[in-house]
């Protein structure tokens, strides 16, 4: 299939230069997935996919043109992209425009492909039974989640010369338990490897968070020490992360707008990393959507900002060198990891004199990008902290603060590193517990 | 697009296949979406996006489970693949069903059916709609005195998308809706107070007629330079409880959040218990009272011109108005065939789809609360002191779609009846109770915004419509904004 796959992105790229445009690039992406849905205990469907992919880039005389299809043959391609042309000749230049760039050596990564998720493709029941066995050990009520398998061919043509495959295969699972009254917790895992046991801890935990957290109390409003965990920190720190996209800084979107390489944005403690070569971890990849090669960084470093992430356009654009995270237009994160601390969870709990450790969150929302003003909510198990000891089940919360006073507050990181991928975290993500001091704790006044 | 018979041909084959395989229930649905886009920054065109998303989505019930697939290939071999696998998958999953999936007897339509744009996409050239974002950026310039306008992000869209759905219990649709949507994110400056920011979405059915209809440039010229007052001028908001004007922008969004969504009957079964999470309403629970008379929220797909229009649904089943809440009281679900058979009643034709690779899953369409009597005018004059928030920025709800939150961009302080200075970030934090409860006076006007609403794994991101009219609610403490 890679020679077909290339053979597609090559043919894109000639037929490109014929109508005229001066560069191009066609990434062609075939994928099979297989995705088994449980609620209630039970397969509530069993979703199967293959399917083609195709995402051409055009640039005529500095203008672009993105192109994506999912096709039944070429020749709808080849005839949108002659009509592009045409409007090719009316668009203005792009501020964004720069060549893209010539080809540099690959080194592949090893280790991308398990041939037991291809297996699995065709059959994922098993792993349903895994988790489902594995909740219930705990006295829950019901468990619901993802079991999610896939096998992704990619191939890059560019008409600068680039022309590469790569194979790999993921997995994410993610299991949500409820235990009556009013309990729930929730766990995912992710790599790209099959990971039958990844499985069965997401379970076990989610099924102790929702045991743990039956019986909620109400919790007073104000300021808290808060202990996130992995899902609840990697849901903060995909949105940062993004944000240190070089294209969200020059469209607006990004708390780094006004902000440089070098700046104190954060906490000493914190270090993240945006690492593609790291093979266990399912974004992985040796090359980027313009060839670049792939390399792991630091994107804050001791709280410092290293650097924004770039594709070679807005590398143009900003006088910064690409950091092989295109995205034609948008450069972004592949997989990110946050450096661990010295602290178990217990030891962090024993630490705090009055917080509350938040299991699990969703609706991340701000109300200002540049300033980094958000909220978002509980979901699943909440715990009250006091004097160091864990002492009761709360009702949900919403934390209502700045992204920057969340970085800058980190106070403690876990000694132990969990690999999150869910709905709410959909950059593979590998991070420990935190701990942030001062956080604004809301809920409603009516 | 496929011709008509091809296409015809290509999903009555799969469902014949289906059923021949041993599936007791059989669907087949060639989707295509197509779009073209041109987007820009401060006015300078960054690109232009080409789209087309095609292909088939397949669903069948074996023995109780039910199984999906789909492909972009669209030859007879690539769909029988796809077949055989929807069916063995599904196989192989039976011996973990508790509960074999059934769908409910339904009405089911034979029909075609097309929105006309009023005015097509070719109608404008390519340099008259890219001299449309230079305006826009332009009037945003213009407009701003004092602070500095930093960044215009704008998205234009123009899309179609067609269908043809038929099933093994007869159904056969065929549809083809034309869509235009503008995406847009502002953000004005100032060095000492700091940066405002707003993102708004205009989506409707129909072709650049709607151009015309939204006035864009005037639109934005007007709200730059509220915004930089906003930004200039605006005072900390009571810390009392006050009585609350909420604009149609906001009213719209809570109807979304805090009735649509917890009324998708699957929702309620648990059937996104892990993703989109489950529902504050219970089975059984219709019947219940969860408001005050005005609290009436229709979910309508039939509204001409909508951007969450359809005709039939992607089972085949008749769209018609759905009225969750009624006069206070929880009143419809949204269903599709599935949850109707638990529940014991019809579909109401909630099953909508994003694309050939999504199942079709319980969805809103356009939501609103039903209008009353009053005007703006009306609602203001006997406030003694009060809030009216006109447009939001953040929002959010919890799973269960029971504690909500949206904190005001647009707001005015109100005393003794009359609109004063701007107020700044008023958050109301409110349950969803408390919200139907004690709205006290409706206004009589509808409008509707457009947003693309989320649900689904893997997630499907729908066009919807939600509105409805401003209303008042009495004694309510306006929340913390931020730290």
């Amino acid at each position: 299939m890679n020679e077909e796959l290339l053979r597609i992105s090559e043919d894109l790229v000639k037929r490109a230069s014929v109508e005229g445009f001066n560069e191009s690039a066609a990434l062609s992406i075939n994928t099979r997935r297989t995705m088994l849905k449980i609620a209630n205990s039970e397969p509530s469907v069993i979703q199967h996919w293959n399917s083609l992919s195709v995402i051409t880039y055009l640039a005529k005389d500095r203008r672009i043109i993105i192109m994506e299809f999912h096709p039944r043959d070429e020749s709808e391609i080849y005839k949108s992209m002659a009509d592009l042309l045409k409007v090719a000749a009316k668009v203005m230049e792009s501020p964004l425009y720069a060549p893209l760039p010539e080809p540099i050596e690959v080194k592949p990564l090893e280790g991308l492909v398990d041939r037991e998720v291809i297996e699995r493709l065709e059959e994922p029941s098993t792993l349903a039974e895994v988790a489902i066995e594995a909740a219930h050990r705990e006295k829950i009520d019901s468990v619901a989640g993802t079991i999610d398998l896939w096998y992704r061919e990619k191939a890059l043509s560019t008409s600068s010369g680039v022309s590469l495959h790569e194979d790999s295969t993921g997995f994410q699972a993610y299991l949500r338990a409820f235990a009556e009254p009013s309990g729930s917790g929730q766990w995912s895992t992710c790599s790209t490897r099959l990971n039958s046991r990844g499985v069965e801890e997401a379970a076990l935990t989610a099924a102790k968070y929702a045991v743990e957290s039956r019986y909620r109390e109400k919790v007073e409003v104000g300021k808290y020490d808060v202990i996130m965990s992995p899902m609840v920190f990697g849901n903060l720190l995909e949105l940062t992360v993004r944000m240190a996209s070089a294209f969200n800084v020059l469209m607006g979107l990004s708390m780094f707008m006004g902000r440089k390489p070098g700046d104190k944005v954060a906490s000493d403690k914190l270090r993240v990393f945006d690492e593609p070569r790291n093979t266990e971890l399912p974004r992985a990849t040796s090359f980027d959507d313009e060839g670049v090669p792939t390399h792991n960084k630091a994107v804050i470093d001791g709280g410092v900002l290293k650097t924004l992430l770039h594709n070679s356009k807005t590398a143009s654009k900003m006088g910064a060198t690409t950091t092989g995270n295109a995205g034609w237009i948008s450069p972004a994160p592949w997989n990110i990891t946050v450096g661990r601390g010295g602290y178990s969870l217990d030891e962090m709990i024993g630490g705090v004199k009055r917080g509350i450790l938040v299991t699990n969150n969703w609706y991340t929302r701000l109300q200002n990008y540049v300033e980094g003003v958000f909220s978002t909510v509980s979901r699943d198990a909440v715990f009250l902290i006091e004097n160091g000891k864990v002492t009761k089940s709360i009702e949900k919360i919403r934390m209502a603060d700045r992204l920057p006073n969340i970085l800058n507050n980190i106070e403690a990181l876990g000694k132990e590193a969990y690999n999150i991928m869910w709905w709410e975290v959909t950059i593979p993500s590998k991070l420990p517990y935190v701990l942030i001091k001062d956080v604004s704790v809301t809920k409603p006044t009516l | 697009m496929l011709r008509g018979d091809v296409m015809e041909d290509l999903v009555l084959y799969a469902v014949d296949y289906a059923r021949g395989a041993g599936a007791t229930y059989a669907e087949a649905r060639y989707h295509r979406n197509s779009l073209r886009s041109i987007v820009s920054n401060n006015g300078l065109i960054l690109g232009v996006g080409s789209e087309v998303v095609e292909g088939i989505g397949i669903r069948v019930v074996v023995g109780g489970a039910l199984g999906f697939s789909a492909t972009n290939r669209l030859e007879r071999s690539s769909i029988k693949a796809a077949v055989d696998r929807a069916i063995a998958q599904a196989k192989n999953a039976l011996r973990l069903m508790k509960h074999p999936v059934e769908l409910a007897e339904s009405r089911l339509g034979r029909a075609k059916y097309s929105v006309l744009e009023a005015k097509r996409f070719d109608s404008l050239s390519f340099e008259e709609k890219a001299g449309f974002h230079s305006e826009l950026w332009k009037a945003l310039s213009r407009s701003i005195g004092e602070a500095k306008a930093s960044a215009l992000f704008v998205e234009y869209v123009e899309s179609f998308e067609e269908k043809a759905v038929a099933n093994s219990d007869g159904a056969f649709i065929e549809s083809r809706v034309p869509r235009i949507a503008l995406f847009y994110n502002l953000v004005i400056t100032h060095p000492q107070k700091g940066s405002i920011q707003r993102w708004e979405t205009l989506g409707a059915s129909g072709g650049l007629e709607w151009l015309d209809k939204w006035g864009l440039i005037n639109k934005l010229e007007e709200d730059a330079k509220t915004y930089e007052k906003i930004l200039l001028t605006a005072i900390e908001p009571p810390k009392d409880p006050i009585d609350l004007v909420i604009g149609s922008e906001i009213v719209g969004l809570m109807v979304h959040e805090s009735c649509g969504h917890p009324s998708e009957a699957d929702r309620i079964l648990g059937r996104e218990a892990a993703q989109a999470g489950k529902s504050f309403i219970k089975k059984g629970m219709a019947g219940e009272n969860i408001g005050n008379e005005n609290a009436t929220v229709i979910d309508d797909p039939s509204i001409p011109g909508s951007y969450g229009f359809y005709l039939y649904d992607d089972e085949g089943v008749p769209a018609k108005p759905r009225y969750l809440y009624k006069e206070g009281v929880i009143n419809e679900h949204l269903h599709n065939r599935w949850t109707a058979k638990i529940y014991g009643v019809e579909s109401n034709a909630a099953a909508r789809s994003m694309d050939y690779k999504s199942e079709p899953i319980v969805r809103m369409a356009n939501t609103y609360l039903k209008p009353g009597n009053y005007r703006l005018e009306e609602l203001i004059e006997d406030v003694e002191l009060g809030v009216y928030v006109k447009s939001y920025m953040e929002w959010n709800i919890d799973d269960e779609r029971w504690s909500q939150r949206y904190v005001g961009l647009e707001a005015y302080l109100i005393e003794r009846g009359e609109i004063k200075d701007f107020v700044r970030n008023p958050a109301l934090e409110i349950t969803t109770g408390g919200f139907y409860s004690n709205i006290d006076a409706v206004g009589r006007e509808v409008k509707f915004y457009a947003g693309t609403c989320g649900k689904g794994e893997p997630p499907q991101g729908v066009p919807v419509w939600f509105g409805g009219p401003d209303v008042r609610l009495r004694k309510v403490r306006l929340g913390v904004s931020v730290a």
